[in-house]
């Protein structure tokens, strides 16, 4: 019995193997034809990278039911670091990944993004898609330590906690000197732009120790209509604000955040358009050739 | 102190030690269970366990593990049909057929293997055995099958060091006397030495068997993770120990506590193979 019982899994694991003959990569032939079955790489639920990357190309979109949906394939690979997707994509030919600009390296290769090549300047003058901005917003005349913290973010010394993983907005900010306010700070908004604004609220209090500031997480949205009624001081958005919100609210933009699309090296895949990520992302497109 | 208090004393610090471990045994589980309770409540437990969808994070949440259920067993098995058939044959080797000088270098080299991190094993399935799988068998090679193929390796150590153990402690009587009879080297091995180490044999399997269930961090790093069911062997799939550690860091009110009632099911798993091994072996020394 039990021999008859591991031949027939022997049997099983074999016809496995060979069920899948088929999508083996084909050698490219013609010139600049790359065929095969595309590697689709993604990060984790509830990764910042894969909430920004989903969001901007699109493949967060709006179910039946009207709620915002990631409607990444259930056949992407999860890789849960920056190092495990460079890994495999530089591993693997037919591979296509994400990460955040700041990790870039050679090991792989960026394509351009609707015929823009992802370089911080292309991100800062705005031409790159995959990218947003960091905001905070006040109403008109804010509280003077609330001012104080905003001038604290965009000097040289809060661009240089922005410049750890995130592109600066100016790299010739002038220095921040403590003037020696004492108050409270309320802030709230994006979970994206949180993690950059503690950081930095925490530096601020180091050179203000009678400073009091409290961070509320929710979401850009949020976070305007929060700081518009009133409820907290500064509101955080990692997108750009709308135009009825700045009708309430003067923003700043604080940081930017990149999105490297990054395929193998020995892929000859220079340009990738917005939509045509989307829908590999989505599992609409699964071949290389299908993109040529 | 006379001699009678002391030993009293002595026996009673050690019986506190002892206790330790029980102590964190049920710690353990109380934290496991507790932790997982209100997750198993608000989503049901019969959604959580057959669920094929798992969307921690979108607006309407889904969590059903049973892709990672489907996961966890089917690289197991894959990594028992890999590693038991060499470590078993590997153990009669080392044990009856091996020449002093080699055993003096396959034994310790078997051993450490079982002190490899396994991360180190990770990073090896990366760059060896998913390329291989790929180029192979097909598919991207992040798969069931590398994450199989690894864990047999990582399951070796055990099954070799207790089988190896169990084959050595039979009487040398049993083989005496089979060759005394008339059979050759090799059946006296296969068919009288090896039948009587089995319940040491089986100990050691279901250890190997525990080990690759339980193991997170080289899984993690070739099997590809995708919450779906599937029975091909050249896709990928997550695990109930890799769906805990992706997520974790991320994770906050019901999905966490969602990825701990994964780690009770989990740990449910863990019980269940070594209450079987305890019956099997209390029924195999009743048959002796």
């Amino acid at each position: 019995m039990k021999k008859v019982l591991s031949v027939i899994l022997a049997m099983a694991m074999v016809s496995g193997f060979t069920a899948c003959g088929g999508s083996e990569n084909t050698e490219g032939g013609l010139e600049n034809a790359f065929n095969g079955t595309i590697t689709v790489i993604s990060r984790e639920d509830g990764s910042g990278t894969r909430g920004a990357f989903v969001e901007l190309t699109g493949v967060e979109k709006k179910n039946e039911a009207g709620e915002k949906e990631d409607f990444t394939t259930v056949e992407a690979v999860i890789a849960s670091k920056t190092d495990a997707v460079l890994t495999n994509v530089a591993g693997d030919e037919m591979a296509i990944g994400y990460i955040s600009m700041g990790s870039m390296n050679d090991t792989v290769k960026a394509v351009k993004i609707d015929s823009v090549e992802a370089t911080t300047e292309n991100i800062k003058n705005g031409s790159y898609s995959i990218a947003r901005p960091f905001n905070v917003a006040t109403k008109e005349n804010p509280s003077e330590v609330t001012a104080d913290f905003i001038s604290f973010m965009v000097s040289a010394q809060g661009q240089q906690i922005a410049g750890g993983s995130y592109i600066t907005v100016d790299d010739a900010a002038a220095e921040y000197t403590a003037a020696g306010l004492s108050g409270k700070i309320t802030i709230s908004g994006s979970s994206s732009v949180s993690p950059l604004v503690e950081k930095m609220a925490e530096a601020y209090k180091e050179l203000n120790p009678d400073v009091e500031i409290e961070l509320n997480t929710t979401d850009s949205t949020g976070g305007m209509n929060d700081a518009a009624n009133g409820v907290s001081d500064i509101g955080m958005a990692s997108r750009e604000l709308k135009d009825s919100e700045k009708q309430q609210l003067s923003g700043t933009t604080i940081a930017m955040d990149g999105i490297a699309v990054i395929v193998n090296k020995a892929n000859p895949t220079e340009n990738l358009t917005v939509e045509q990520i989307k829908t590999i992302y989505t599992g609409e497109v699964t071949e290389w050739e299908e993109l040529a | 102190m006379n001699n009678q208090t002391k030993e009293k004393l002595a026996r009673n610090i050690f019986f506190a030690f002892a206790l330790s471990s029980i102590l964190a045994v049920v710690l353990i589980s109380v934290f496991i269970f507790a932790g997982g309770m209100p997750a198993l409540k608000e989503i049901g437990v019969a959604e959580f366990v057959f669920g094929t969808k798992w969307k921690p994070t979108a607006a309407t949440p889904y969590y059903g593990v049973a892709s990672m259920i489907v996961g966890s067993l089917l690289i197991t098995v894959g990594a028992v049909i890999i590693g038991v058939p060499v470590g078993i044959f590997s153990a009669v080797f080392l044990s009856s057929f091996c020449p002093g000088r080699l055993h003096r270098v396959i034994n310790p080299a078997v051993n450490l293997l079982a002190g490899i991190p396994s991360v180190i094993y990770g990073f090896f399935g990366i760059i060896i055995i998913v390329p291989f799988v790929r180029n192979v068998f097909g598919g991207n090679g992040n798969s069931i099958l590398a994450a199989s193929i690894l864990l047999g390796i990582m399951i070796l150590p055990t099954i070799v060091s207790v089988s190896q153990s169990a084959i050595r402690a039979v009487p040398a009587a049993y083989y005496e006397g089979a060759v005394a009879l008339g059979a050759t080297k090799e059946q006296a091995v296969f068919k009288v030495v090896l039948p009587a180490a089995k319940s040491g044999v089986l100990a050691g399997v279901i250890l190997g068997i525990g080990r690759s269930i339980g193991e997170t961090m080289a899984v993690q790093m070739v099997a590809g993770n995708q919450p779906r069911i599937t029975f091909d062997m050249t896709k990928g799939i997550r695990t109930m120990t890799t769906n805990i550690v992706l997520e974790m860091a991320e994770a906050a009110d019901l999905h966490r506590s969602a990825l701990i009632a994964t780690g009770a099911l989990l740990f449910l798993f863990i019980l269940i193979i070594n209450s079987m091994f305890f019956v099997l072996k209390r029924r195999m020394n009743s048959e002796r």
